[in-house]
């Protein structure tokens, strides 16, 4: 009984939830067998590299497209079936949004209201308002659409999504074309917008972004899900020790200490790793939970050496997403972007954003 | 890969309250295709293209009948001379001289003369065959008109790509075509009401001129009845093109597509059925009769058929050899099939770039 109302609890709190959702374009396979789990009040970030097959899988989530195979379940109901239930209760920007450009701002809102069936005319003209102060565009609301930046245009993408007051907002790259300032205020936005138990669904290419404000990512690559879960247990798996030590000797004899402690049964050390920077400093870097780092003070102290500098280090959304999209990409390429990237040891040291913008477009996002 | 739990539930979560601000309309069907139909006629209301294409439709409409007027106008000011009948050739005397059995009319029968004469050139600015013209201005020209309007608010959608936009709100893509086709409709109605009022109004302002009343001796119940049908035959005429527009915009996902596609078929149907005619008349016997015969399955020829019967009771004349019922079956089937067919093509299309 029990196991029964846990059940029921958990299921009633899943808001979208997919099962071997599988989209095929020919002989193309966009998206393959896909099973996600978005659960309320989530920012989940939906993360891939481009051409990963993320549009596709909100394509179809918005019944843009029909998967070929498997089915997505929103708020419960069949997306194949039930889909007029389950829109109105969803605002969302699909790719770069688009409106009339011969309307204004707050005359493109009034269409789009009309179409999710709020009530026409003047009616709905507080709500418009609140939209627009709320993505800082009143002051252009009636200016036409087509004279509007592309910053402007995708922050009337964020309004039109936010208009009806949605329980789940589906954001594709919805800091497409906005500065470092209007990435700060979407990331405020979602963050308030969880406050209020909205659930976002966010796709984004911009790790660093996605790791301050979603709880739970997926990451995709050509079409397959190749990890999906709480950011913060992602992020613990890349957990490491930086150590400096005053020679390169000193370096060496630390490594050979810890691969020996490692294969006594200090398992929780995965792996050591010396890496050179470009200035010829050498650090050594210790795979391990950062709550170890005593340890391995303690460890090479007592085989007399003496860290110079000791930190841990959290690790990154980015390296994760690097670690993870990388292990499929063949060895030429994965050689070649750590060229561009400054060396083999760069990617892994920095996670360098320009490693992770390299499989996209460019396109920004939060 | 991290394990997923797969959701059994089927039966829909609880909708959460909204903020106060968001005010809903009814969701019934009907409610929600008339609020998609007001979205689309506030769409067209507020674009200067349409703003244009109403203008040039009135300024044709009004164009044309100070073309007609222009006989009345030279009537008015030519000679009493011209009114005068021609006297009969006869081996009378040498020219210049009078001629005995053909005196001058006198001034009653001159005046009388031009007024018949007046009365002739200013017919079609007064009713009801102002009404006929004006009807035809409409279907020649504003048929051009309707089809880029329509064919532009329906192409459009594809190719500013709104229809994403449109497609993720709620209402189903049925109801996103029926409010096109409900807005053709409407557009059809005002645009043929708009054209023929300013061509009868225009007339008659012209109609002034002549000095000349305006009888309403033809007018009966019946005469009124038959109007409107004619009116609405018109109407028809119109909203099956942009049909057309519809279909081919939906087809070829452009205004473009949309356009071309109606005004391709508005021009080649008649050039068709000329060439259609003329081979069935050189081939002869059976297969000839069968070439005859297709261009009355044209949508031209069966609009061209209703407006005929009807313009018999108000105009006169003679009726069509196309029966009211062949031309209604044979437009109904046309709009059948490009509604069906457009409402087909969203509904099976994946929605991408």
């Amino acid at each position: 009984m029990l196991q029964e109302n846990i059940e029921a609890s958990f299921q009633s709190n899943v808001i979208i939830s997919t099962s071997r959702l599988t989209k095929a374009f020919g002989r193309l396979v966009a998206v393959n067998d896909l099973h996600l789990q978005v659960m309320r009040g989530d920012v989940f970030g939906f993360l891939g590299p481009n051409g990963s097959g993320k549009t596709t899988t909100i394509r179809m989530l918005l019944g843009l497209i029909r998967p070929t195979a498997g089915r997505a379940v929103i708020f419960g109901m069949d997306t194949t079936q039930q889909m007029p239930s389950i829109l109105p209760r969803i605002g969302a920007i699909v790719e770069t949004p688009v409106f009339y450009p011969y309307l204004s701002g707050a005359d493109n809102l009034r269409v789009i209201g009309a179409a999710s069936g709020m009530v026409s005319g003047k009616a709905n003209q507080r709500r418009i308002d609140e939209v627009l102060e709320l993505v800082e565009l009143h002051a252009q609301a009636k200016m036409a659409y087509r004279k509007y930046s592309l910053g402007m245009k995708q922050r009337l993408g964020i309004a039109a999504a936010l208009l009806t007051d949605p329980e789940l907002v589906l954001l594709d790259e919805p800091t497409n074309g906005l500065d470092p300032a209007g990435m700060f205020e979407i990331r405020q936005l979602i963050h308030r917008l969880t406050s209020l138990g909205k659930t976002i669904f966010l796709s984004s290419h911009l790790l660093n972004e996605v790791q301050q404000v979603c709880n739970r990512v997926a990451i995709l690559q050509k079409g397959n899900l190749i990890k999906q879960g709480n950011v913060l247990e992602l992020l613990r798996g890349s957990e490491q020790v930086l150590i400096k030590l005053n020679t390169l000797e000193e370096i060496q004899q630390a490594k050979i200490i810890l691969e020996e402690a490692k294969q006594q049964g200090a398992h929780w050390i995965s792996a050591v790793h010396v890496q050179t920077d470009r200035q010829g400093v050498s650090t050594l870097r210790v795979d391990t939970p950062k709550s170890h780092s005593a340890e391995i003070n303690a460890l090479l102290a007592h085989n007399n050496l003496f860290a110079a500098e000791l930190h841990p280090y959290e690790g990154s959304l980015e390296e994760v997403f690097l670690q993870l999209t990388t292990q499929s990409l063949s060895s030429g390429m994965r050689q070649g972007m750590a060229a561009l990237a400054g060396g083999s040891s760069a990617i892994q040291q920095t996670g360098s954003i320009y490693g992770v913008e390299r499989f996209g477009n460019g396109k920004g996002g939060i | 890969m991290s394990v997923t739990h797969q959701s059994n539930t089927e039966g829909s979560l609880p909708l959460p309250g909204r903020t106060d601000s968001v005010i809903l309309g009814r969701q019934g069907y009907a409610f929600v295709l008339l609020r998609l139909i007001g979205m689309e006629m506030y769409k067209i209301r507020r674009r200067i293209m349409s703003k244009v294409l109403v203008s040039i439709a009135i300024i044709i409409a009004i164009l044309v009948f100070l073309l007609f007027s222009l006989n009345t106008f030279f009537v008015l000011n030519a000679p009493p001379e011209s009114f005068t009948q021609p006297c009969p050739q006869s081996s009378g005397p040498a020219q210049g001289q009078s001629q005995p059995n053909c005196p001058p009319p006198s001034a009653a029968q001159v005046a009388q003369l031009r007024e018949g004469a007046l009365r002739s050139a200013s017919e079609p600015l007064r009713l009801p065959n102002s009404l006929s013209i004006a009807v035809q201005i409409a279907l020649s020209a504003g048929t051009i008109l309707i089809i880029i309007l329509i064919g532009s608010s329906a192409g459009g959608e594809f190719s500013i790509g709104t229809v994403r936009q449109m497609y993720t709100r709620g209402p189903t893509r049925l109801q996103f075509l029926l409010a096109k086709v409900g807005i053709a409709a409407l557009c059809a109605a005002i645009g043929i009401l708009t054209m023929s009022i300013t061509g009868i109004l225009t007339g008659q302002a012209l109609n002034a001129l002549s000095s000349i009343p305006q009888g309403f001796a033809f007018l009966s119940a019946g005469w009124i009845a038959h109007a409107l049908l004619y009116l609405l035959i018109a109407m028809l005429d119109w909203f099956i093109y942009a049909t057309i527009a519809i279909f081919f915009g939906t087809l070829g996902r452009s205004t473009v597509a949309g356009i071309v596609g109606a005004l391709t078929w508005l021009f080649v149907e008649p050039i068709l059925g000329s060439i259609l005619k003329l081979v069935g008349t050189f081939s002869q016997g059976p297969f000839g009769n069968f070439l005859k015969a297709i261009p009355d399955y044209f949508i031209g020829n069966n609009t061209g058929a209703l407006l005929q019967n009807q313009g018999q009771y108000i105009f006169g004349g003679s009726g069509s050899s196309l029966s009211n019922l062949h031309a209604l079956v044979v437009l109904a089937v046309y709009l059948a099939a490009f509604i069906g067919l457009s409402w087909w093509i969203n509904e099976h299309r994946d929605v991408t770039n």
